[in-house]
């Protein structure tokens, strides 16, 4: 089986996007201190808390735990057997029994490689301790100022070094600080992160929900701090692509020595680089701002009273750690976005040149590239003015591209229902808490999935996606019930009709009805009102087809009517918890009707509108694995099952087509014209538009509709789907070109590449299998653009995983020993346990050729003898089931042995027989999931213990043709992707 | 059995022990031809029988071919050129995975005695391989059915042996065989039947097995001064042969009452007429709807359903007082307890549309009872003489209309009809059409062999 890292390896970078960022975090600090200075931090405040409260302020992330020591001793003590691992040394310059430098030595020693950094609480003493003592080992010294944030400071700081290597490569920038004064950068340093992290608020503002927000946290940008020109450059020409900006000191170590012009030498070998980088210089000589400007870089004066205030307003000026000002070339500010809603708002009003000045700077890209929004920049920087014709076109570009970008975001995530966010097109967001149910599970997570790997952009002109849907969380379900007193009710309820109109007849609480009122005012699409109760994804107890689902035009001018029928919906999906079926059903599984639930599905449908009715060009349900497979397809490439329309064709087992992804020129069904006249679906599903809904709703499932091939060719629809047949010729023509019978084949788009229909299902079962890790089930449904160069909608619209077609029964044939089964056979069709006390056999030994029609009778009479009882058996015989040659086996028809649920077929004397794939035989197979032994003993293609057969006791013999029936069920095991089973005698331990 | 056909069957077993299906053809051909040998005892001593069991000639050769994978495949091709005394051999090529050597004898010594009771200058044979198009893609079907015509293209001609289509092989492998052989023999000339009409086919061919089984039965009439003008006609079925024989029916005044199909059937007292037929037309072709939707249609039409299973016996719809009945839906749909419903209900003519519809006690009932009965070897020959049509038409690089087709067509029903009464009376049991249809054929080959010394 595929596995979600083949995926990641397949489509790039994306699936490995912000869950890998920030892999080397601080987790356990150990801080090392003597105790004057733990007095100095009691003074300032409970160090502890305080940290802690600015972690918490700032970042949803944990903060780090601290362990405090007040020797050099007791910290190597606690370094060489941790209780935790130890992610960082803070360390007072002097300890008591020796300084830092020297922890730093014995660490070393030890093989302890542990990041140390120096915090001093004197700048005197610290200074000493640098200027003296040997730096080896030691990261950076630090100056307590008497701000607590100096410590998220310095763990940020180090993370950062830690990171940057990794998350620059998927598109973290960094923002690079130099400066050689401790005192200076032990300050601007817990101002900077400050507006980093406010700037990652602000940006979490936009984020859908708690996992975006903390992956756009792991995703803000890195702060590197540099002392010397060396490590500057270093630094900058290694991450020169992330790096957003540098805000360096004018004087500091080049050479080894302090050099007056450091900061000037930086900025002119960046600009060599990266000419547009933004630039902040600082510097205490004010003549130095005209050099600044000449190398277009920003000025702050060491010296001025307010440098922190300045320094706050270049970072979220000139920097970007702010709003988005939109200025002229003057640099007077036109407009000002907060976040990428307003920005597209902006770009649509501000003048030409401003536009045309940012995006000369790339000043869009690099402000969104702060913002985290690493693919929008990569893909905005690379385009540059001149690539368009004007600067309109420009503009135009841009709204188009956040704005969709904007959208696309919201996909792959369940975001809380909010008016002002709410997209008719794109996401899924819920009202109400509690559990979205199997179903909206199973739609958040492909839309996750689909999201990660951007299955789309593999498939130009095609969105796949999961359509919008508005999912009403579980608690919706449980306050209807207790709200109303309705729970005991319903569960003591036998009679459906009761509880339909109790429910009916009880409103939705208000907050829910405004939500959907608010829902409805921007989504005027058909929907489909599916249920998805909280049972339902079990993969051993499918619950397909129990609950209701309903699909509603949705069309009516009125709002108020829409919402009605959209709330009646709702409380017949809740009222269908409570059906027999429901209750049968759950009886047959280790559940209480108590413990479901019900979440309800609002989804746009799928599907075009054609004036008073409305489909999908097609819809269809995949596998991942195929119990049925007819060479050349295999097991494992999975199967299709697709109908023009909706989906109701399929789902209910009316003639469509079947094909296996890799080979969709291999259809069973297209043999022959007489074949394919058989198995062409005929008619379609669609839902009637402009109905308004009688009294009480409509009677089942919303006002659909069944068409015929006609309606479809008058509404176009069906060339993408059509061949035809001339009688005349005996022969099926694919498309649509001649005169003759229209019949469903997809043809044009399996054969002529009018769609990439099964690459992309192929995928969609890849990506399922690799996100679940399990067989999985899919439901789809599709429109084609109805102008050329259009865009085609692929909606995912269900993924079950399939733990196996009949849950995770043990189905190990090879752990019977031999002599416990009297069949056997390495040509096995069907997954699973089926235990027979009616056995049909046909005695090979008194089988006649010349004969075979009176056995056919016979086998007849006892198939519709069981039926009329309602006992399914297992039907043993020779040659070719189902053959039309009497001579080749014995001329049943399918209804003629309709009842049995096991058929085994055996190779005869002179010839041996394939897997009967008679199309309409193997199509009931198939449909009933009857299990389907073949065996050509002579060939060791397994074996039937005819001996054994013949000395079982008989109730009944016709002919040849004998029935048996043992007290005990015999077991037909069936290994479904081995294709191998057996089955075993009655009483030998296989039990069910 | 004389002791003569007994050793001949003997022989015969001995010499292909693994071929049952072709012993049991020549076991039923050489029984009913005990009546023939006595009173033509120049056939035994020119042992006709001995040479028409004997295939002229047999063709077995590898067909080689790549599928979708690239993987190389080999099946086996076959051609058995069983006589050519009256024309060219013609008959079907079958392909699916249960050909083999004795089943295509079997059907190329059946399919001698079918086209020489058309009348036409047709031979008897027949080919095809174990090839099973089932799940093939086109590609591939193509690529086989251009291996197979690679090595059959030498052996064949327009005046030598006309394939045709049969099971496995329809319009779209006639028509990648045709393309293959046009190829490699650098000529146009109709080699196959079956054709696409806009490259050498002939019209009528869907009607042909219907509109035929129709005229025979007007042509039985015509032995008695009738005609089917008012005739109250039982048709079951409603597919191609049901839909056609009802169109003629109508197009010649007489009332069909009912169609079926696997579900169960209609009974119209009022008459199909044409419009009704349009609508069944509709029903079943386009839509392929149930044939109980006439009813909703048709009101005053009775719908039964019928249990799809072969033991519900007997079978209502022919339980209906009529005059006529055109038996176009299955093989054994007609037993010994239908027959005599039939008969009961007073129906006399029956001619048969579909292959073999009446069990054997069936036909007996019919003959003893002494209608008109036009068994389905001879009654639905319109099939096999439209494929002598194309035949002509090709040699004549010509295309005749419909109406020129379905005179030619009527002209040839009334031929073998003819040849039956004649052949019948010959042989002392006249209105037999069963013995007519039997021996017609086999005299034509057997005097033509007769004629051409021992070839």
């Amino acid at each position: 089986m595929k596995t979600f890292f083949d995926f990641s390896e397949r489509y790039g970078g994306r699936a490995g996007g912000y869950r890998d960022l920030m892999r080397e975090q601080i987790r356990h600090v150990l801080f090392v201190s003597s105790l004057y200075e733990s007095f100095i931090l009691a003074e300032d405040g409970l160090l502890y808390e305080r940290v802690l409260g600015k972690f918490l302020e700032v970042t949803p992330m944990e903060p780090p735990d601290l362990t405090r020591v007040s020797s050099g001793r007791e910290a190597l003590r606690i370094l060489h057997r941790p209780p935790t691992p130890i992610d960082l040394v803070i360390s007072a310059p002097m300890l008591g029994d020796m300084d830092a430098s020297e922890l730093a030595a014995t660490m070393r020693e030890a093989g302890i490689h542990v990041p140390l950094v120096v915090l001093g609480f004197d700048h005197r003493e610290l200074r000493e301790f640098v200027e003296k003592r040997p730096q080896d080992g030691i990261l950076a010294p630090f100056l307590w100022q008497g701000d607590a944030r100096i410590l998220l400071a310095i763990v940020k700081t180090v993370e950062d070094r830690l990171n940057v290597e990794r998350d620059t490569r998927i598109g973290v920038p960094v923002f690079q600080v130099v400066e050689d004064n401790i005192r200076f950068y032990s300050s601007f340093l817990p101002v900077i992160y400050s507006e980093v992290m406010n700037l990652t608020q602000a940006v979490q503002a936009e984020a859908g929900n708690r996992l975006q927000r903390l992956m756009r946290n792991r995703a803000r940008p890195k702060i590197l701090l540099a002392t010397t020109f060396e490590r500057a450059m270093r630094d900058f020409e290694a991450y020169q692509d992330a790096i957003m900006g540098v805000f360096s000191d004018m004087e500091f170590q080049k050479g080894g020595v302090l050099n007056r012009a450091a900061g000037l030498n930086l900025a002119r070998a960046i600009r060599r680089l990266q000419p547009d980088i933004p630039i902040v210089l600082q510097s205490s000589n004010p003549e130095n701002a005209r050099q600044a400007s000449s190398l277009r870089a920003g000025f702050l004066l060491k010296g001025s009273h307010d440098l922190l205030g300045q320094l706050r307003e270049a970072l979220t000026g000139d920097l970007f750690f702010g709003d988005f000002v939109f200025r002229n070339p003057k640099g007077a500010e036109l407009a000002r976005a907060v976040d990428l809603k307003t920005l597209v708002k902006c770009l649509k009003t501000v003048p030409e040149e401003s536009i045309a000045f940012h995006a000369s700077r790339n000043d869009f890209s690099r402000w969104l590239r702060a913002r985290a929004e690493f693919g929008l920049a990569s893909h905005l920087r690379p385009r540059r003015l001149e690539d368009f014709a004007s600067v309109e076109h420009l503009r135009t570009e841009l709204v188009e591209t956040i704005d969709r970008y904007r959208r696309e975001r919201n996909r792959g995530t369940v975001t809380p229902f909010r008016p002002d966010l709410f997209d008719a097109e794109e996401g899924i967001v819920q009202i109400g808490e509690g559990s979205l149910g199997g179903k909206g599970r199973g739609l958040a997570f492909a839309s996750r999935l689909l999201d990660e790997v951007r299955l789309s952009d593999r498939f130009p002109g095609v969105k796949i996606a999961v359509p919008p849907a508005v999912v009403l969380g579980t608690s919706v379900f449980h306050e209807f019930l207790d709200d109303n007193h309705l729970r005991a009710f319903a569960l003591e309820t036998e009679d459906e009709d009761e509880i339909v109109r109790r429910f009916l007849n009880t409103p939705l609480s208000g907050e829910v009805q405004d939500a959907l009122a608010q829902m409805e005012s921007v989504l005027t699409a058909p929907i489909a009102v599916r249920s998805s109760s909280l049972l339902e994804d079990s993969p051993h107890y499918p619950f397909a087809g129990i609950y209701d689902t309903w699909l509603l035009p949705n069309d009516a001018s009125d709002p108020r009517v829409r919402l009605a029928q959209l709330v009646d919906a709702i409380r017949r999906v809740y009222a269908s918890t409570f059906t027999r079926r429901a209750r049968s059903f759950l009886r047959a599984t280790p559940y209480r009707l108590e413990e479901e639930a019900m979440a309800v599905i609002i989804q746009r449908l799928v599907g075009h509108n054609y004036g008073d009715r409305f489909y999908p060009h097609f819809s269809g349900i995949a596998r991942s694995h195929n119990y049925y497979p007819v060479p050349p397809a295999r097991p494992e490439d999975g199967i299709v099952a697709v109908a023009l329309g909706l989906g109701k064709t399929v789902a209910e087992g009316e003639p469509c087509l079947r094909f296996s992804p890799p080979h969709p020129g291999h259809i069973l069904e297209h043999a022959s014209p007489e074949s394919m006249l058989e198995h062409s679906q005929r008619e379609f599903w669609a839902l009637r538009l402009g109905e308004t809904a009688p009294e009480g709703g409509w009677p089942a499932d919303g006002p659909l509709t069944r068409l015929t091939l006609k309606e479809a060719e008058t509404d176009g629809s069906l060339g993408p789907v059509a061949s035809t047949y001339s009688a005349a010729n005996d022969r099926v023509y694919d498309g649509m070109g001649r005169p003759g019978v229209r019949l469903v084949t997809f043809a044009p788009v399996l054969k002529h590449g009018v769609f990439p229909l099964a690459e992309i299902v192929q995928e969609m079962l890849i990506l399922g299998m690799a996100g679940t890790r399990l067989p999985v089930e899919i439901e789809f449904a599709a429109t084609l653009p109805r102008e050329p160069g259009g865009t085609a909608e692929v909606g995912f619209l269900q993924l079950r995983p399939l733990a196996s077609s009949r849950g995770d029964l043990d189905v190990d044939v090879d752990a019977v020993p031999p002599d416990d089964a009297f069949c056997r056979s390495p040509a096995v069709l069907g997954h699973g346990r089926l235990a027979l006390k009616d056995w049909i056999v046909v005695n090979r030994d008194e089988f006649d050729r010349a004969q075979s029609a009176a056995c056919a009778q016979a086998v007849a009479d006892f198939n519709r003898e069981l039926r009329q009882q309602g006992l399914p058996y297992g039907l043993v015989g020779v040659g070719r089931w189902g053959s039309t040659h009497p001579w080749l086996g014995i001329p049943v028809r399918w209804e003629d042995i309709a009842g049995a649920r096991v058929i085994v077929e055996a190779g005869f004397k002179d010839f041996r027989v394939a897997p009967s794939q008679g199309t309409h035989f193997f199509q009931n197979l198939v449909s009933l999931n009857v299990g389907y032994f073949t065996i050509n003993a002579d060939l060791g293609e397994g074996w039937v213990d005819w001996d054994w057969l013949a000395r079982q006791s008989t109730l009944d013999s016709r002919g040849c043709v004998h029935h048996l029936r043992f007290d005990e069920p015999a077991v037909a095991i069936m290994d479904g992707k081995e294709r191998s089973g057996v089955i075993v005698k009655p009483s030998r331990g296989a039990g069910v | 059995m004389t002791q003569y056909l007994s050793a001949l069957m003997e022989d015969v077993k001995a010499k292909d022990p693994a071929q049952p299906e072709f012993h049991q053809a020549v076991q039923e051909v050489v029984e009913s031809l005990e009546l023939v040998l006595a009173k033509r005892p120049e056939y035994r001593s020119a042992r006709i029988l001995e040479r028409i069991i004997e295939p002229e000639r047999v063709i077995l050769f590898r067909v080689p071919w790549v599928n979708d994978q690239g993987e190389v495949q080999v099946n086996r091709g076959f051609r058995v050129e069983m006589n050519s005394a009256i024309g060219p051999y013609k008959g079907g090529l079958r392909f699916h995975p249960s050909v083999n050597l004795g089943i295509l004898k079997f059907l190329a010594f059946e399919q001698v005695f079918k086209n020489a009771l058309t009348t036409l200058p047709m031979g008897g044979g027949k080919g095809g391989s174990d090839f099973d198009p089932k799940g093939k893609s086109d590609d591939e079907v193509m690529r086989f059915c251009q291996s197979f015509m690679t090595e059959l293209f030498r052996h064949i001609g327009p005046n030598t042996d006309v394939p045709a289509g049969d099971i496995g092989v329809g319009g779209r492998e006639v028509g990648f065989l045709f393309g293959q052989y046009k190829r490699l023999a650098n000529e146009f000339t109709g080699v196959l039947t079956g054709k696409g009409l806009n490259w050498g086919g002939s019209l009528i061919r869907p009607e042909a097995t219907g509109y035929g089984s129709v005229y025979f039965a007007q042509e039985m009439l015509a032995t008695r001064g009738e005609t089917l003008e008012g005739k109250v006609c039982l048709v079951s079925g409603s597919g191609n042969v049901a839909q056609y024989t009802t169109e003629k029916l109508i197009e010649l005044g007489a009332k069909p009452v009912t169609l079926s199909d696997s579900s169960g059937y209609i009974y119209d007292e009022e008459g199909i007429d044409a419009g009704k037929l349009a609508f069944v037309m509709e029903l079943k072709n386009e839509r392929r709807g149930r044939i109980k939707e006439y009813v909703a249609q048709y009101p005053q039409a009775v719908y039964t359903p019928m249990d799809p299973a072969p033991q519900k016996r007997p079978d209502p719809l022919w339980q209906h007082k009529a005059d006529c009945a055109f038996p176009s839906a299955t093989q054994n749909e007609i037993d010994a307890d239908d027959a005599q419903n039939l008969l009961n209900n007073g129906v006399y003519v029956i001619s048969e549309g579909a292959n073999m519809p009446t069990t054997p006690e069936g036909v007996n009932l019919f003959l003893d009872a002494g209608i008109l009965y036009g068994p389905g070897k001879a009654a639905n020959a319109g099939g096999v003489a439209v494929s002598g049509l194309e035949m002509a038409q090709n040699s004549m690089r010509y295309s005749w209309s419909r109406e020129e087709v379905d005179s030619k067509l009527r002209r040839i029903m009334k031929e073998i009809h003819a040849r039956c009464v004649t052949v019948a009376e010959e042989f002392g049991t006249p209105g037999n059409y069963v013995n007519g249809a039997n021996i017609g054929g086999f005299l034509k080959v057997a005097d033509a062999m007769l004629d051409q010394g021992v070839v």
